[in-house]
């Protein structure tokens, strides 16, 4: 039971950060810009680490997929997953509106546009838990870890 | 008991090994994503006629008034809320110009291109330095937002944008060319970069005379320009 939870697992955290590095590779100075409005880096520093992003995201999805490593993509993976919950959380917590773009307060020169935080939360904090399980249990099927493992490459 | 360590042993090294490929690969895509980033940054970039402060970071596009009392909006043609501010602030914007107390400039962002299917953030403020250059940006902008399509769509087509510039008296073959081309898109590019560069998340964001300041209402405004003359 536990090695076909385990390759769920290994399976949905891969396609998770596959999905996300996807959507982000297509504009990079978009993805450099979102990191910018955390205001917890230098510009600079945000725009690079925005622009490498995504392809850490597909490689880290790829070797999940894969099955390489398992256990420490899992571990890369949970750490990754910790500083987006750290900065969406400090991003909360200053009142700074993120992934908007358009928004304003109410009054008549204004509309109104909500960021979307909570569910943001929720999300990373479920990958966390699938990515916790395979650092627990790495053993899974069709990985080729386990190809290695068997001797049969 | 030789056995068993030795296919402990093999197998440890095997983890170890499948680790480094990891960790090269994760490496290499870090450097990768980098350098293409690197190579999109370092072009000269064409800019529109009425730009002011061209190469700094607070670079926009002159809008009206020689007063002296400087603001700055930034704002996105796709984006329902500066619709909304334009409208409202219009009149009162035009006044304070032609009792010469403002300098009126716009920052022309691509923000919301995530938020239509062409790109349209860009395409817009693309169109509007082309504005720009003929000496219609105001009247180019206020067509734009009178015909702002909605979030998710994708956008007014090349020739839509064309024709809105018809009323404004900008009927030349150039800037057809201009708009089609998307000459200035490079542009509004880094001006977005800039945009964030300077803490702007958002539109529409005001600055006046080198100061982010929020308004509600229209009197706010007025105060906050009063104050600043």
């Amino acid at each position: 039971m536990r090695p076909w939870l385990g390759t769920l697992a290994r399976l949905g955290l891969g396609a998770a950060f596959l999905i996300a590095g996807s959507l982000k590779i297509g504009d990079l100075a978009a993805s450099g810009r979102a990191v910018a409005a955390y205001r917890l880096l230098p510009y600079d520093v945000a725009a690079a680490v925005g622009a490498a992003q995504p392809f850490v995201e597909i490689a880290l999805g790829a070797l999940l997929v894969l099955g390489v490593a398992t256990r420490f993509s899992a571990i890369i993976a949970a750490l990754l997953l910790v500083a987006f919950l750290i900065g969406i959380g400090s991003a909360w917590a200053r009142g700074l509106r993120i992934d908007c773009g358009c928004f304003s307060r109410g009054g008549d020169l204004t509309g109104d546009q909500q960021p979307r935080y909570a569910s943001e939360v929720v999300r990373d904090i479920a990958l966390l838990v699938v990515a916790g399980f395979l650092v627990a249990f790495p053993r899974t099927r069709f990985a080729i870890d386990e190809k290695l493992e068997a001797g049969t490459w | 008991m030789v056995t068993q360590r030795s296919a402990l042993a093999r197998r440890q090294r095997r983890t170890l090994w499948t680790i480094v490929i990891a960790v090269v690969v994760l490496v290499v895509a870090a450097i990768v994503g980098f350098s293409v980033y690197n190579s999109q940054r370092s072009k000269t970039v064409a800019t529109p006629k009425g730009t002011v402060n061209d190469g700094g970071t607070d670079s926009g596009l002159a809008v009206a008034g020689t007063g002296p009392v400087r603001v700055e909006i930034y704002l996105d043609f796709l984006c329902p809320a500066c619709k909304a501010f334009e409208t409202t602030a219009a009149a009162t914007f035009d006044q304070l110009v032609s009792d010469n107390k403002i300098t009126l400039i716009w920052h022309t962002l691509g923000f919301l291109d995530s938020r239509s299917t062409t790109h349209y953030s860009t395409r817009s403020a693309a169109a509007a330095g082309c504005a720009s250059d003929f000496g219609q940006l105001k009247a180019y902008g206020n067509a734009l937002f009178a015909a702002q399509p909605p979030e998710g769509s994708a956008g007014l087509s090349a020739d839509q944008l064309i024709d809105l510039g018809g009323p404004a008296g900008l009927n030349s073959p150039a800037f057809a060319a201009c708009v089609r081309d998307q000459k200035y898109k490079d542009w509004v590019g880094r001006v977005t970069n800039d945009a964030a560069r300077r803490g702007v998340n958002a539109t529409p964001t005001l600055f006046i005379n080198g100061k982010e300041t929020t308004v509600n209402t229209i009197d706010d405004l007025k105060a906050a320009i009063n104050a600043a003359s």
